[in-house]
């Protein structure tokens, strides 16, 4: 069993505690220690306790998530006081460099109380992937609801264990080595549709019977959805940060 | 193959329920462009003064631009056309929102729909399959209803659809046609149209996207102006408040309608105000098709009276229209009226107007308490407006004298009544005061439509800058609004350009207001989209061709310089002190008429197009008909 350390790595927004940079306490076994004569807030910390124990069992397995979670935000959106999570090493007491920790790349965010419904998103994705426009070529959709005021953008999340990868019979479905984002290998497609039942975001789409599936592949890592979005409601960048719902 | 446009033309037969084909020349594309161009070069050829608006020989045009559901900023707008039962006019009115790109999609640039069906039907459309579904349970609903009520019976989250509300079935004579929601095409009376043809929906859905003939080039393009919009001094006003903004500029010059145009300032406008309305009950911004500079805004009343309502916009008409303009200072009664209006689905500026006029005659003892259906019709009464707005929307007691139009109830109650219905050539005006605005005077003064301010949106007169207005348009007065010098050309100029927008198919705020897209770039761009070879200089003049068009076709039908003129309050009384800026300002009509005949090359006596000018244009056949009918020699 690991001991930690978390230290408040960043504040995006306004903390009134203050929570300040730097400050820091540890877990040791059962017991939160803080420096003497510092405090830490009643919120984050209630936010992040259900995670302390997971991060502080070792498992030896594939994929295990743990490792890659270290960063946890707190819970007030106006607040946005990142704090990092640190295993010690059991010898040194010092921050362990962690295997498999490097940061999933960067995905569409989508906040849909910020969506207008413009559609914009879906014009410039039909143009750069079908040399036209209609939402028939477009890998990004805007499903609306006008008389309740809902506009939600439908597009690949980029699962790190993504369901349509794993559930696609041919192996079609891949990830580009690159961004991470989904691949489809058309040749290698029978349109069977099993990707897009598995997909519980409904982020990829069979524009027709006969076609392969369209899935956002991150316009090489600049997606220019991202880039025209009017009001925000999309960005490019790892959830965690301020804004993403 | 086609690019931009479908090349595909629906024609619809209403009567036996036949349905054809037809491709676009590329004569038709060249002449008239798209969208506004192509149902005023058919309603001039189908449909000539012997035909009455309600009967089933008045034809009914909905057509698309080449920019429409392109990337192109909000290009998003679909025109709605015939001969108007409102005014007896050109009838003409274009909305925004997605009914317009789906149409495209479905492979149509236009609709022509003609005769009258046996019982109430709307028309589906789904890509090349077309039918017509009965629409019986429709009735029953509201506007906003039907189009949610089509969605679920198609079961299609993304069909669009354009429907009319009850007014119009009840006969109203300023019914409007809405999509997505609230998105009216309301002026002129086309839901009108529509009921008389017993055509009370039309649903689309398309799958065949438009295509690019050189993705490349478009792209970057739109690129450009997406920055350009970005850039501009007015972006943010308008992305949080859209058109609302209006409220407290007109307020501060001065010229904001108020009781009914008796005065130019409302005292409580900061109570109604768009950044009233962004701060207090704004959720979020909404947006028209491919918009870069959503304007539109989604609201919510979470306390109060009419809690629970929840709606997109409204617009400055709407705002303007339930609020100073008959006294309201509740900015929640303000937004109670425009749901009414939409879910009746009347025009919120004609409705605005009738009430408003009611009220301005009930507190001159013309109309009595009697005479309203013992309505208390006092300024700011809101009970009473609300109460009035829906007994025009069923054409019920008082409410029935209004619903034909100010003009027509001015007309039949006679006397002093008619000085006080503020109105041109049957089309009720907006709610900016005229006397403030001398380039926006002239233009509903001329309008093809009757008395509307978006067939010019003479915007260049905000612009305050005496260089700018002698290098354009020669005249340095012609930059400041209360002047009237150079208002002809100010006027000539934003024709054209509202052409441009509606024959794009594209938004008013960008093409006029910021003056996004020079004839140049528009060329480059549809060049870029069509594969064609359209020039600056070939579009202007096609821009010139229809407002040409368009004149000659409501000097058909006996419009003469005579016809062109405002109601008597804007040029013979001057707005009273408290105005401000605008304090003592009338409408210098005649002289601003001379200037605007003279540039368009019509007769300054007649305001008839001269045979030289529709020549040049190519406009032959009118000629011969002009002549044909004695109005040229």
């Amino acid at each position: 069993m690991y001991d930690l350390k978390v230290t408040v790595d960043e504040v995006q927004g306004f903390c009134d505690l203050p929570m300040e940079e730097g400050d820091h306490f540890w877990v040791k076994g059962g017991r939160i220690i803080t420096p003497p004569g510092q405090g830490v807030c009643l919120w984050a910390l209630q936010s992040m306790m259900p995670f302390f124990p997971a991060k502080q069992r070792v498992i030896e397995e594939e994929n295990d998530w743990i490792p890659d979670t270290k960063r946890l935000i707190c819970p007030d959106p106006n607040g946005g006081v990142v704090f990092k999570i640190e295993r010690l090493d059991p010898q040194t007491g010092e921050p362990l460099e962690e295997k498999g920790g490097k940061d999933p790349p960067p995905r569409i965010l989508v906040d849909p109380d910020k969506c207008s419904g413009c559609r914009a998103c879906e014009t410039v994705c039909s143009l750069a992937h079908g040399d036209s426009f209609g939402a028939g070529s477009s890998r990004i959709r805007v499903e609306k609801d006008e008389p309740a005021g809902v506009d939600r953008p439908l597009v690949c999340r980029q699962c790190g264990d993504a369901p349509c990868v794993k559930v696609c019979p041919t192996g079609a479905l891949g990830r580009d080595p690159e961004t991470g984002a989904v691949t489809v290998a058309e040749e290698k497609c029978v349109q069977c549709g099993k990707c897009v039942q598995a997909c519980p975001f409904e982020g990829i789409f069979l524009p027709s019977a006969d076609e392969a599936p369209l899935v956002c592949d991150l316009c090489g890592g600049e997606p220019r959805c991202v880039k025209r979005c009017p009001t925000e409601a999309l960005k490019f960048g790892n959830a965690g940060s301020i804004g993403e719902s | 193959m086609s690019f931009g446009y479908q090349d595909r033309v629906l024609k619809v037969d209403l009567t036996d329920g036949s349905t054809a084909l037809e491709e676009l020349s590329s004569d038709f594309k060249r002449n008239y462009v798209g969208g506004r161009g192509f149902n005023m070069k058919r309603l001039y050829e189908r449909v000539p003064p012997e035909i009455d608006p309600l009967s089933a020989d008045n034809v009914f045009f909905v057509s698309v631009g080449p920019l429409t559901g392109t990337s192109f900023p909000g290009a998003a707008r679909v025109n709605f056309s015939a001969k108007s039962p409102q005014t007896g006019i050109l009838g003409d009115s274009n909305t925004g929102g997605f009914f317009g790109p789906e149409l495209k999609f479905a492979g149509y640039d236009q609709l022509v729909i003609e005769g009258q069906a046996p019982r109430p039907v709307y028309l589906y459309i789904k890509d090349d399959r077309v039918e017509l579904r009965p629409a019986e349970d429709l009735l029953e609903k509201d506007a906003l209803e039907r189009q949610s009520h089509l969605m679920e019976e198609l079961d299609d989250g993304r069909l669009q659809v354009a429907a009319i509300g009850p007014a119009a079935n009840n006969g109203v004579k300023f019914s409007g046609i809405f999509c997505n929601q609230v998105r009216a095409a309301a002026r002129t009376g086309m839901g009108l149209v529509m009921a008389s043809k017993n055509l009370q929906a039309i649903a689309v859905r398309g799958t065949k996207g438009v295509r690019v003939k050189r993705p490349k080039e478009f792209g970057e393009l739109i690129e450009g102006l997406d920055k350009e919009i970005r850039e501009h001094p007015e972006y943010e006003d308008r992305l949080m408040m859209g058109t609302t903004k209006l409220i407290s500029q007109l307020n501060e010059a001065g010229c904001l309608a108020t009781r009914h145009f008796q005065t130019g300032r409302f005292e409580d406008a900061d109570r109604v105000s768009g950044e009233y309305l962004a701060e207090n009950y704004k959720k979020k911004n909404k947006g028209c098709f491919s918009c870069t500079i959503p304007c539109s805004r989604f609201l919510e009343i979470e306390s109060g009276k009419y809690e629970g309502l929840k709606t997109e916009g409204p617009e400055f008409e709407g705002l303007a229209g339930f609020s100073s303009r008959v006294g309201v200072n509740d900015v929640k009664a303000t937004l109670k009226g425009v749901d009414l209006c939409n879910r009746y689905g009347m025009d919120v500026i004609s409705t605005s107007e009738c009430i408003s006029f009611s009220m301005e005659l009930y507190e001159r003892g013309i109309l009595t308490k009697e005479d309203v259906d013992g309505l208390e019709l006092s300024w700011g009464n809101e009970g009473a407006i609300l109460e009035l707005a829906e007994k025009i929307g069923r054409r019920e007691g008082f409410g029935d004298l209004l619903a034909d139009g100010v003009r027509s109830a001015a007309e039949r109650i006679g006397g002093e009544a008619q000085r006080y219905a503020m109105h041109v050539k049957g089309l009720e005006v907006f709610q900016a005061d005229p006397r403030g605005i001398k380039a926006y005077a002239l233009g509903f003064a001329v309008a093809s439509r009757g008395g509307d301010h978006l067939r010019s949106e003479p915007s260049f007169e905000f612009k305050e800058d005496p260089e700018e207005g002698q290098e354009r348009f020669g005249v340095p007065e012609s930059a400041f609004r209360l002047e009237y010098k150079g208002k002809g050309k100010v006027v000539n100029f934003h024709e054209k350009r509202s052409a441009f927008a509606d024959s794009l198919e594209v938004c008013k705020n960008t093409i006029s207001n910021m003056e996004i897209l020079s004839y140049a770039e528009g060329a480059k761009l549809l060049n870029a989209l069509t594969g064609m070879d359209f020039s600056a200089a070939e579009l202007e003049r096609s821009m010139e061709r229809i407002v040409n068009l368009e004149r000659a076709y409501i000097v058909r039908e006996g419009v003469r310089r005579a016809d062109d003129t405002l109601p008597r309050r804007f040029l013979e009384e001057p707005l009273p002190e408290e105005c401000g800026p605008s304090a003592g300002s009338v409408v210098e009509l005649a002289p601003m008429l001379d200037e605007y005949y003279e540039e368009h090359g019509w007769d300054k006596e007649t305001g008839i197009p001269k045979a030289e000018k529709l020549r040049s244009l190519g406009l032959e056949n009118v000629l011969a008909d002009l002549k044909s009918r004695g109005i040229l020699d």
